[in-house]
């Protein structure tokens, strides 16, 4: 699978760089800056571009900027967005596009190397992960009379997972569930929110995305 | 050829036109009676709180008669013109200072000044076409037998062709009076008419109106004067009378000139202690002295009685400079005060940044050096125990950036950086669990400070409202206008904020160094609104 990174700083392009590459990736090309990761990328054609949101020369959201680029003229390679910080506005201009192969995680995340591959390997392959703490921003403003009332304590917790872009095998893992329960909760949390049933993954996250971000 | 001759004899736009002069000639003459009287007592009360109320006085009586020639010219010239009437302002001073403020009162005053003037020339043509055409009626009972002082006429064949310059008189004046009646309509409208001017403009539009009306009045009064003085030297009289009308036009035009200058420069200004009232009062005074002394010098001297309106005006002058002195002095505490807050916000401030990164991210940054020396320890003699460590240390990690991405968000937000205010509170907004409704309205981006100031009124509102004060609604309003920013948060809660708490306390000295003010209102029982005032201007 072929990589291409763009960080500013040196101590994690090279720290990345090395991670991916003991976890059997091939990184093709590590540039400090938007505009040389569009070149590089537009060159390579890699399955996947990990962007820092911060980057040279103005050190504001120039990464986001040339990730959203990217999605327009070469919507083939997939993006996984890294950041010390994360905003859900910015979440939901990477994932307007209604096309998988996007990925939102905060910097934290790559510490759990077995988990960070993993969402590479994910969004590389055409689905989404986004950060845990993207989905608690968007619970977090669960209104007395919202929509996320409807749902059960166990529900929510699914529809947490879900949203994050895990499958109903890894949730099943993670929840300590059959699928098939898991399949149940996903329909009975599609119903209750009067979402349109979606079959794959990534999908579900937009339904989902969707829905949250719109619901006030 | 005739029928071209009489073609506008034959039109309603003539004698519109003509109508249109008559009753400028009367709203002139109104006009410069206020004005003149208006000014007169204003300025001689410039110091005086009076000065406020003979504003609002003055601006209303010159809206009226603006609005009453807009009305004129609409009806006659079919001129666009809506002036407005007030000047909008809120607070005793402030209404004041919109007054003078206000391009469209000096252009309402301008249009005022010209209408006499320039009504008189039409008028005053047609009455001497009168009196040429009328002369082979009038030149027998009449014992000088002067026409226009110059010829004499003694019988009716040497009448006649004073008739016939009469009738070519009236008939070029009938030609003249559509050219003149559209030159009156643009300047009836680009004087008078201002739907929504003024309101939203720059302060460069600003400057250039006034600079324009100056232009206008002094070369229509200099033209006045021109005419005059060639009547007067095409008369026989020796008394120079056109100096009075001088006189009184050199006092307009010196003291908007005064008035442009200080505005225009403030060097002017500074030389007055940085008050562009005292600086206009103090230079208006001189010219008045100057036109006094003038009349004296005219009216054949004698007792120099210039001298007591001399003393009056140096008295207000020296009370206006003494408290201009006294508030500047005042201002520099104030100053003083808030710069001393916000050394004490940012002494506060950067402490307790230190003592986060103490008790925070530092000590878990030893505990996972901690950890990864034991695991170091451990290695090759204990995998379970050292994967354990190494556990310990990923968590410490991830809890270390937390905490530090925490502190970079208290310091300045990420996505105020990015992305601006608005988006800025729009991110607050969405992560607040109770319905915010957002409005903002600003049109170009503030100064940094200014946005972190706002930024931070707006979260440690929602703060507050979330936290503490069981609100199920906040209102989140953000505006520019006027050189202000002005951010205000409101809820349903139950009241009782804290202002002396830690962060409504920094807030305020965040805001009063900006030289802001900081209102807070938040009886038991609700409900609070707190409102930032942040100047911000370009």
């Amino acid at each position: 699978m072929r990589v291409v990174i763009a960080e500013d700083l040196a101590l994690l392009r090279d720290g990345l760089a090395r991670l991916l590459r003991d976890n059997g990736f091939e990184v093709v090309d590590a540039v400090r800056d938007g505009d040389a990761l569009v070149h590089a990328v537009m060159r390579e054609s890699p399955d996947l571009a990990i962007v820092d949101i911060r980057l040279p020369p103005s050190f504001r959201d120039e990464g986001l900027r040339a990730a959203l680029e990217l999605r327009a003229r070469h919507p083939d390679t997939a993006i996984l967005v890294v950041s010390q910080y994360v905003e859900p506005t910015y979440a939901g201009e990477l994932l307007a596009d209604g096309q998988g192969g996007v990925g939102y995680l905060l910097k934290d995340r790559i510490m759990e190397v077995g988990e960070f591959v993993d969402a590479a390997r994910r969004v590389a392959e055409g689905g989404t992960a986004l950060d845990p703490e993207v989905v608690a921003q968007l619970f977090s403003r669960r209104r007395a009379d919202g929509p996320l009332e409807r749902l059960t304590p166990r529900e929510r917790e699914v529809l947490g997972l879900m949203a994050e872009g895990r499958s109903n095998a890894a949730i099943a893992e993670q929840l300590v569930l059959t699928i098939g329960a898991v399949e149940k909760h996903v329909s009975s949390i599609f119903m209750r929110l009067g979402l349109p049933r979606s079959e794959t993954d990534h999908r579900r996250v937009l339904a989902v995305l969707a829905y949250l971000q719109g619901q006030d | 050829m005739t029928t071209r001759l009489l073609r506008p004899f034959r039109r309603a736009e003539t004698y519109r036109a003509l109508l249109f002069y008559v009753a400028e000639l009367a709203l002139g003459a109104a006009g410069f009676v206020v004005l003149v009287a208006g000014w007169s007592l204003t300025l001689t009360l410039a110091i005086t709180p009076l000065v406020v109320p003979l504003l609002i006085g003055l601006r209303a009586a010159v809206g009226a008669l603006a609005q009453a020639e807009a009305a004129v010219a609409r009806k006659l010239l079919g001129a666009r013109s809506r002036p407005r009437a007030s000047s909008p302002g809120r607070g005793f001073w402030n209404r004041g200072f919109a007054v003078v403020r206000d391009g469209a009162f000096w252009r309402q005053q301008a249009q005022l000044l010209l209408a006499w003037p320039i009504a008189l020339v039409p008028l005053a043509v047609l009455s001497w076409a009168a009196e040429l055409i009328t002369v082979p009626i009038w030149h027998r009972w009449v014992d000088s037998r002067d026409v226009v002082g110059l010829f004499e006429v003694d019988s009716f064949p040497e009448s006649l062709p004073f008739a016939a310059a009469g009738l070519a008189l009236l008939i070029a004046l009938a030609h003249l009076l559509g050219p003149m009646s559209s030159l009156s309509r643009r300047l009836a409208a680009g004087l008078l008419d201002d739907d929504g001017a003024g309101v939203g403009r720059s302060r460069e539009e600003l400057r250039v109106m006034r600079l324009r009306s100056l232009t206008i009045t002094s070369l229509v009064s200099t033209a006045i004067a021109g005419v005059l003085v060639v009547i007067w030297a095409a008369t026989p009289t020796d008394y120079f009378w056109p100096i009075w009308p001088l006189l009184s036009l050199g006092l307009l035009v010196g003291i908007l000139g005064w008035v442009m200058l200080v505005l225009e420069h403030p060097s002017a200004a500074r030389l007055a202690g940085g008050s562009e009232a005292l600086a206009i009062q103090v230079g208006a005074s001189a010219v008045l002295v100057g036109f006094l002394v003038a009349v004296w010098a005219v009216t054949t001297s004698g007792y120099f009685w210039p001298i007591w309106p001399a003393l009056g005006l140096t008295l207000l002058a020296i009370v206006h400079a003494a408290v201009v002195y006294a508030r500047r002095h005042r201002r520099i505490e104030v100053l003083e005060a808030s710069r001393a807050g916000a050394v004490d916000a940012q002494e506060s401030e950067l402490r307790r940044i230190e003592r986060d990164l103490h008790d925070g991210a530092q000590a878990r940054l030893v505990a996972l050096g901690m950890s990864l020396g034991l695991a170091e320890q451990h290695l090759g003699k204990d995998p379970d125990a050292v994967r354990e460590l190494i556990a310990e240390a990923r968590l410490g990690a991830a809890e270390a950036l937390e905490e530090l991405r925490d502190l970079a968000r208290g310091i300045h937000p990420p996505i105020l950086a990015d992305r601006g205010l608005e988006a800025a509170v729009a991110a607050l907004a969405s992560r607040s669990p109770v319905p915010v409704s957002l409005s903002v309205d600003v049109s170009e981006r503030p100064a940094a400070p200014v946005e972190t100031a706002a930024y931070f009124t707006v979260s440690e509102g929602l703060a507050n409202a979330i936290k503490h004060s069981g609100a199920t609604q906040v209102t989140v309003r953000i505006a520019q206008s006027d050189g202000v920013l002005f951010a205000e948060v409101g809820d349903d809660g139950r009241g009782g904020a804290d202002s002396a708490g830690n962060g409504l306390k920094g807030l305020r000295q965040r805001i009063e160094a900006l030289d802001g003010t900081l209102w807070i209102s938040s009886p038991e029982g609700g409900p609070t609104t707190i409102r930032a005032v942040v100047p911000c201007a370009s």
